[in-house]
């Protein structure tokens, strides 16, 4: 059948067809299909959404974790100090009154006196009365302290107090540094100092940087990152060198705003110094520092990949310490939830071939981190899928999914999740012959709705692969046999609405009635 | 059976006492009964404010009190009346106030459930609509009802609870801050009715954590309610736990106080959900400690003598499982120094507790938490030891497989839901069901000494059996699901079990237990015992060997006789089922002529199963007789005429009140098929079936049987198609009545009606252009109508193909121009994927349209979406229209649109080569139900009266590959030079390879 070509002068017409229906034409206005056409969401998700940032939830139910870096740290064992400084006096317990007055004292013996009782209190394992000795108006005495060149033990309890001042609330880290702290501490930093104080000043200035964006920006602005380079490339113990490590920690640590650029540039040469340092607690802060730089946009984050510290972060993964482990293993993560460029660096760094032992790690926050990382290459285009595959980290994602701790097992469902939307139907039905639907549909009786939902999720789109590929009976039959249908019969009771009617969606779109027999009958043209 | 899944999934209306409320505003003929201030504006909308006077009281008492009257004369316009104030500032602290100090006690109660209502109607302001309470009156409210709840009668505490949490869900926390701390401070009171007004309220209002997912603002209200309620609710968990004791001998002081407790629990559980708070972290020894002692807990005091409600301490005990069961979930780490005393409490719980339908729920969540532990590989030491698993298996597994009186029962008196538990799958929360599920949990580390245990259990209990049958038949059933549960691994709808125990024997056992039971003579003897035996053919059919199965063919059909309705259906849904079963090379497992010396008795006996009592209606039955005539064919021929006489009977009879969908939709495949298996061999006899049913067919059409209008539909497609030569006078009768509007309304007739159309056009086309010309724009206007509706446009798609196809082209020339424009039309103003597609397979029309609007389509819709295309004729018809396009529009060559053209050529060999675009955004996924208003009767496809798909370019094109190539070939041939230029110059590489693969199949070259 042909049709002729007809021209059109009408945009405006009344078309009336029939008696019983009326219709306004309007040929005017296309654009309205069009601005609908941007509101469409392909299944609701972009690929930028899938790489899953570590969220900054400030809302959180739960305990604070231990494996998290400390922030702000107090003196509270005697530090290896200089034998001058050693005690000459006798224990003193002094009161209130009299700390005030010693250190309101002239004679700056007794203001040392009583410095060091400050110092004790504040040095105490429980309870140091850091509220007692901040309302006592002390903090400007004790900085003037810390000028007193010429009398380093002084300096050495002014600095120590301080520190512990500014290890405490972000007030009394703040009465700290209104009392002019940071310049004078600055001060010490110089070659001149002795290296206990010069010590002491780092740590402390750390607490303050610790406290956050604001102070360490202030600190930052001090310029202690030269003075702290010069340091490093002094003859220092080990130990100052931790200090300083740490005190760089706090610099890098805090985003909203994140560290000036300048300042991070500054830094990262010297990070890539220490990241080669053998000591385990210099290797840690390092790492968590990174990880700090880490967790911003792509931008920030090619910085720190520039310097060209991946692979090694990578060795460190492997580190036997734990502390070296997780900062390094959390910084390769941030690097992977980057754009597809960088996470092929991170695994061009070799990344992959660590991911299956840690997954294996017998701590379960390390492998929840490890498969949190794994997500997010999963979250990348076929051929990063295809080394994540190559690398045989399907086992244990399998393997977490069915056994893992309840948080490793939700870092494998959005694993499955990404894998599925980004995978070619031939990966994804390697995933399927390694196992794991039974642990997936399992897991849609778990009290946790978001799983839930991502998991049917999941389902309905390895049906429509399947059904694409002309595979979806078996698929079908597998789920059954796996008990997956009488989950989600269940689950259409669900009293989330949103969770009820992804249920229902799949059983009606993939499990209606009679799949099974006399469509087939009627299929099988010999016998009809 | 998975049909009707979606409707039982309908919503259910939830049950709270609205009292009805009819009609809008504007009874005010009473109004002035009130004395009503008339210049007192107080809210924007809503100018009047009622005095707060006892005469105002004493009028509202007199309406409230007509609200109540049954004679709906005298009630109605009370309501209306109601109604009509209640936008009046004070109204509803004048209910308050009545229900608080009205002498009258009915009044209280009613003011309370009106002023639940009232709450329930109007507190939640919705935008762009005004606010209709006023901000005093909710400021009020909410300043008085919590005392008010809790200082009044339990009948009364429970309505004004309710209007708490409607409140609540609008305001709390942030616009009623005060109320966490007023709850907290009834803590102190010491009064148990205040605190469990208290606890209930609370629970109304936390337990949507439940089912919230996470948001911001969820979790800053339960931090919020985290940060003033955990320490307040820990602290009068421990001090309830301690007045237990010191009133263990005061059974009304306990029942109190457990019910808090329960509330407390339910606290718990809703405040945990989301995640482990801090709090509850720290406090995790207090909570479980307590928790694990509550468990092992019994006072006789507190038992119960009623054997179907649980009682208080199920109650307790049920949701401290669920608490434990949460927990060894979601934060295992934490609750793992807990979980092994739990695991036994649990344990000695189960073996302690009675059969009595009260523990049900109590059992099936304390076993189905050993089922989740035991799977787990780090709590596997928990359960190995062997004196564990044969105790486990022992006391726990064996007695909750019994056949208890409940199940008795319901096996006699209420089949239908038992058949429903037992074959189904809707047991899930029955004692049998998380019995198996814990077999199956154990199998996992455990299969070999597990199935062991279990052996010599069901031997045992069989030689019981054996001993005395008519006394200790309940063994053989406990034996038969033992064995049931313990070799099934894994199962579906269509193979029954699939992946079955290795170390059971279950031909064995199925020639010595299961055969001698289904051969005994009395098919009503022991009717337990002779459904057991029936669903384990049924479900074993694949492991036991066919030559078993033809064995019991004979015996199945014997029981269709059985008075027992659960073993008749079975014996039904049995044959039913093994008449499905594929044997090699996909075809049925068993032929036609293997039962062919069964036909007789087969069908005799299935449709005297329907004259049972009972069965009259018996799905399973119907379903039976649609698939014995699926698999006989033939063999079924001689014995049509009483069938179809049967068959219309029935017909006849349900149609006077339909009540059982999937029966009727099997009765109608069960006629298809007699149609189809007849008029194979011999078309001329569709005149008998057209006399037998038409009867019946006019009088559901007459009657409008709504139900079964559709299906009448399209068994007349059925017939009308069958007929060879041109249309009988009969159906043309029809033909104008099939336009009226009415009958398009309804979406379930739709599709039938369509159908029915085409197959009009098909075999009536010239009938219609001669004798029904006027009907055309009828005709079209239903094609208008289907089009403009997202849910049914491609309805109207198919009609109009079948009007293009077969109608002679001068009857529609003039309406074409009509046509092109509604199509245009409805792509501009809502753009649904399957329009595209439909649109897609019109392009011959397209092409025509060669105006300014062409190009736009072209760029926006045909190439982005054409990927979406599915299904290989619809792919072909396609593609021979893109072709056109491509090679026989002079304007694709040298317009404007000669840019599209490359792109057009490369979506093509997309189309051709890439995997199908199924993505349908988001808001398509919703048009089906926006689309279906109300209960209407859906449409039911008849898979046997289905037609097969229609191929129009089928002589015309066989591979759409070779004709692109032929085409653009003889394109190349018109314009030399032209073609291979545009083509390789902007085809990407992967594209052009494919297009020369054509070109070489097809052996020509462009020139």
């Amino acid at each position: 059948m042909t049709l002729t070509h007809t021209g059109y002068e009408y945009l405006f017409v009344i078309v009336l067809l029939a008696g019983d229906f009326l219709l306004l034409v309007n040929m005017a206005a296309l654009d309205a299909s069009e601005e609908r056409l941007k509101k469409f969401k392909y299944r609701g998700k972009d690929a930028s959404m899938r790489r899953q940032r570590r969220v900054a939830l400030n809302l959180e139910l739960r305990k604070a974790r231990k494996d998290e870096q400390t922030l702000k740290r107090r003196g509270i064992t005697y530090l290896p100090v200089d034998p001058a400084f050693e005690d000459t006096t006798k224990e003193i317990s002094l009161s209130m009154d009299e700390i005030m007055k010693g250190v309101n004292s002239s004679d700056l013996t007794i203001c040392c006196q009583a410095t060091q009782a400050i110092r004790k209190m504040l040095s105490r394992e429980k309870n140091p009365p850091l509220t007692m000795i901040v309302d006592l108006g002390v903090i400007p005495r004790l900085v003037k302290f810390l000028s007193l060149r010429h009398y380093p033990h002084l300096q050495f309890e002014a600095a120590w107090a301080l520190t512990n001042i500014a290890s405490g609330t972000s007030a009394q880290t703040q009465a700290v540094v209104q009392a002019g702290a940071i310049p004078s501490l600055l001060g010490l930093l110089s070659g001149v100092s002795n290296a206990a104080v010069c010590e002491q000043a780092v740590w402390a200035l750390g607490n303050i940087a610790g406290d956050g964006p604001e102070l360490r920006d202030v600190v930052i602005a001090s310029n202690i990152i030269p003075r702290l380079s010069s340091l490093i490339s002094s003859p220092i113990s080990i130990s100052f060198l931790r200090t300083i490590t740490w005190t760089f920690s706090n610099l890098c640590r805090n985003k909203d705003p994140y560290p000036h650029e300048e300042a991070v540039k500054q830094m990262l040469p010297i990070l890539s110094y220490l990241l080669h340092q053998q000591d385990s607690e210099i290797l840690s802060d390092t790492c968590w520092a990174l990880s700090y730089l880490t967790d911003a946009d792509s931008e920030r984050t090619a910085l720190v990949i520039d310097t060209g510290v991946l692979p090694r972060l990578v060795e460190l993964m492997d580190n036997s310490d734990i502390n070296v482990l997780a900062p390094s293993l959390r910084t390769m993560g941030n690097i992977v939830t980057g754009p597809d460029h960088q996470t092929q660096m991170a695994i061009d760094a070799g990344m992959l071939k660590v991911l299956p032992r840690l997954l294996q790690h017998p701590r379960s926050s390390i492998q929840k981190e490890a498969m949190w990382a794994l997500s997010n290459v999963a979250a990348g285009p076929h051929h990063q899928i295809q080394q994540l595959i190559a690398h045989n980290l399907l086992p244990p994602l399998v393997a977490l999914l069915r056994n893992g701790d309840y948080k490793v097992q939700k870092e494998a469902v959005w694993t499955v999740a990404n894998f599925t939307t980004g995978a070619s139907a031939d990966q994804l039905f390697q995933l399927i012959n390694f196992g794991i639907l039974e642990p997936l549909l399992n897991l849609l009786t778990v009290p946790d709705l978001k799983i839930i939902v991502i998991i049917l999720d999941v389902i309905s789109s390895i049906l429509q692969a399947a059904q694409n590929q002309g595979v979806k009976e078996s698929l079908c039959f597998l789920i059954e046999e796996l008990g997956g249908i009488h989950k989600l019969e269940a689950l259409q009771f669900h009293r989330n609405p949103e969770i009820s009617w992804a249920a229902l969606k799949i059983i009606n779109r993939h499990f209606d009635e009679e799949e099974d027999g006399y469509m087939d009958v009627l299929n099988s043209k010999p016998r009809l | 059976m998975r049909s009707g899944r979606s409707l039982a999934a309908a919503p259910f209306c939830l049950g709270l006492n609205v009292r009805r409320s009819s009609g809008g505003r504007g009874y005010c003929l009473l109004q002035c009964a009130l004395r009503i201030p008339s210049s007192v504006p107080v809210s924007p909308q809503e100018s009047l404010a009622m005095e707060l006077s006892d005469a105002n009281l004493q009028t509202l008492t007199e309406y409230l009190k007509k609200t109540l009257d049954p004679d709906p004369a005298i009630r109605r316009p009370a309501e209306k009346f109601l109604e009509s104030v209640e936008g009046n500032q004070n109204y509803p602290l004048l209910l308050l106030t009545l229900l608080e100090k009205s002498q009258d006690n009915v009044i209280k109660v009613c003011a309370s459930v009106t002023f639940k209502n009232y709450i329930k109607r109007n507190w939640r302001i919705v935008e762009d609509e005004p606010n209709k309470i006023c901000e005093a009156d909710r400021v009020a409210i909410k300043a008085n009802i919590v005392h008010l709840m809790l200082s009044s009668p339990e009948q009364i505490q429970k309505q004004l609870s309710d209007a708490i949490s409607i409140i609540g869900r609008e305001d709390f926390p942030q616009k009623w801050p005060d109320l966490l701390t007023e709850m907290v401070n009834r803590f102190q009171s010491g009064d148990f009715h205040v605190i469990n007004g208290v606890l209930r309220t609370a629970h109304s209002l936390f337990k949507r954590y439940r089912h919230e997912f996470k948001s911001n603002e969820l979790w800053t209200e339960i931090k919020l309610v985290l940060d003033a309620f955990a320490l307040p609710l820990t602290n009068l968990f421990k001090a309830t736990i301690e007045l237990c004791s010191t009133h263990a001998n005061d059974a009304s002081a306990l029942r109190i106080l457990f019910s808090s407790l329960i509330l407390i629990s339910k606290l718990f559980y809703s405040l945990n959900f989301q995640d482990l708070p801090e709090f509850f972290e720290d406090n995790m020894e207090t909570w479980m400690n307590n928790f694990h002692t509550l468990l092992t807990l019994d006072n006789k005091l507190l038992q119960t003598d009623d054997e179907e409600e649980a009682g208080l301490l199920e109650l307790l005990k049920s949701q401290i499982c669920d608490n434990a069961a949460l927990y060894a979930q979601k934060y295992d780490e934490e609750f793992q120094r807990y979980l092994p005393r739990f695991v036994t409490a649990i344990w000695n719980l189960l073996v302690t507790t009675g059969q009595e339908v009260k523990y049900d729920l109590l059992v099936s969540n304390a076993i189905q938490f050993l089922a989740s532990v035991c799977e787990r590989p780090h709590y596997k030491n928990l359960f190995e030891d062997q004196n564990t698993l044969t105790s486990i298996c022992e006391k726990v597994i064996v007695p909750n497989m019994e056949f208890r009186a409940a199940d008795e029962e319901a096996f006699e008196d209420n089949s239908e839901e038992y058949i429903r538990r037992d074959l189904e799958g809707s047991d899930i929360d029955t004692r049998r069901r998380a019995a198996c599920d814990l077999v199956r949990g154990l199998c996992k580390f455990f299969e070999g000494p597990v199935t062991g245990i279990f052996s010599g259990y069901v031997n045992s209990m069989l030689q019981e059996y054996a001993k005395n049958p008519s006394v200790n038949w309940k063994h053989k059933d406990a034996a038969i699901y033992l064995v049931t549960s313990l070799a099934s691994k894994a199962q579906t709808q269509k193979h029954g079990i699939t992946q079955a125990n290795e170390l059971v024997n279950l031909t064995e056992f199925f020639v010595n237990h299961i055969l001698p039971d289904l051969k005994s003579p009395n098919v009503n003897e022991f009717p337990v015992l002779k459904a057991d035996g029936i669903k384990y053919i049924m479900i074993f059919r694949n492991q036991v060997p066919k030559e078993h199965l033809l064995v019991s063919i004979p015996l199945l059909i014997n029981h269709l006789q059985a008075e027992s309705i659960v073993v008749h259906t079975y014996a039904a849904h049995a044959l039913e089922r093994l008449f499905t079963m594929r044997g090699p090379n996909n075809a049925t497992l068993f032929t036609a002529a293997e039962i062919a010396p069964f036909v007789e008795i087969l069908l005799t006996n299935l449709f005297k199963a329907l004259t049972l009592p009972g069965s009259s209606e018996n799905e399973y039955i119907m379903k039976a007789i649609m698939r014995s005539f699926s698999l006989l064919q033939e063999a079924i021929i001689p014995y049509i005429p009483t069938l179809i006489t049967q068959l219309t009977q029935k017909l006849l009879a349900v149609s006077k009140n339909p009540s059982k969908p999937h029966f009727n939709h099997y009765m109608f495949e069960a006629i298809c098929l007699s149609i189809r298996i007849t008029c194979k061999a011999n078309p001329a006899a569709v005149v008998n079936f057209e006399e037998a049913l038409f009867l019946v067919f006019t009088e559901i059409l007459q009657n409008d049987v709504q139900e079964f209008i559709p299906y009448v539909f399209q068994v007349m497609s059925l017939l009308l198609e069958t007929h060879k030569n041109d249309i009988p006078s009969s159906y043309m009768a029809l033909f104008p009545h099939l336009l009226q509007p009415v009958l398009w309304e309804r979406t379930g007739n739709i599709p039938a009606l369509v159908r029915l159309l085409q197959a009009f056009l098909e075999r009536g086309s010239n009938t219609i252009a001669s004798a029904a010309a006027d009907k055309i724009p009828g005709l079209l206007g239903v094609f208008q109508k289907l089009i403009a509706s997202k849910a049914n446009d491609h309805q109207g798609f198919y009609l109009l193909n079948s009007i293009i196809e077969h109608m002679p082209p001068e009857s529609v020339d003039q309406y074409r121009k009509q046509i092109f424009l509604l199509l245009f039309q409805r792509l501009q103003n809502s753009k649904t994927t399957k329009f595209i597609k439909n649109h897609l397979l019109k392009h011959e029309i397209s092409f025509a349209l060669m105006n300014r609007m062409f190009g736009m389509v072209l760029e926006k819709i045909i190439i982005p979406e054409i990927q979406k295309v599915s299904g290989n004729v619809e792919k072909k018809i396609c593609a021979v229209g893109i072709t056109k396009l491509l090679t026989e529009c002079p304007p694709m060559m040298d317009t404007e649109y000669t840019k599209l053209w490359t792109p057009l050529l490369q979506s093509l060999i997309g189309l051709f080569e890439l995997p199908e675009d199924d993505t349908v955004p988001d808001e398509e996924h919703f048009i089906d139900i926006e689309d279906t208003p109300g209960y209407q009767t859906a449409f039911s496809q008849l898979a046997f009266a289905g037609k097969k798909e229609h191929d129009p370019v089928g002589q015309m094109v066989n591979n759409p590959k070779i004709h692109l190539a032929q085409s653009l070939h003889k394109l190349s041939t018109a314009c030399p030079g032209r073609v291979p230029s545009m083509v390789s110059t902007s085809l990407n590489a992967e594209a052009l390879q494919y297009l020369q693969g054509y070109l070489q199949a097809a052996s020509v070259t462009l020139l």
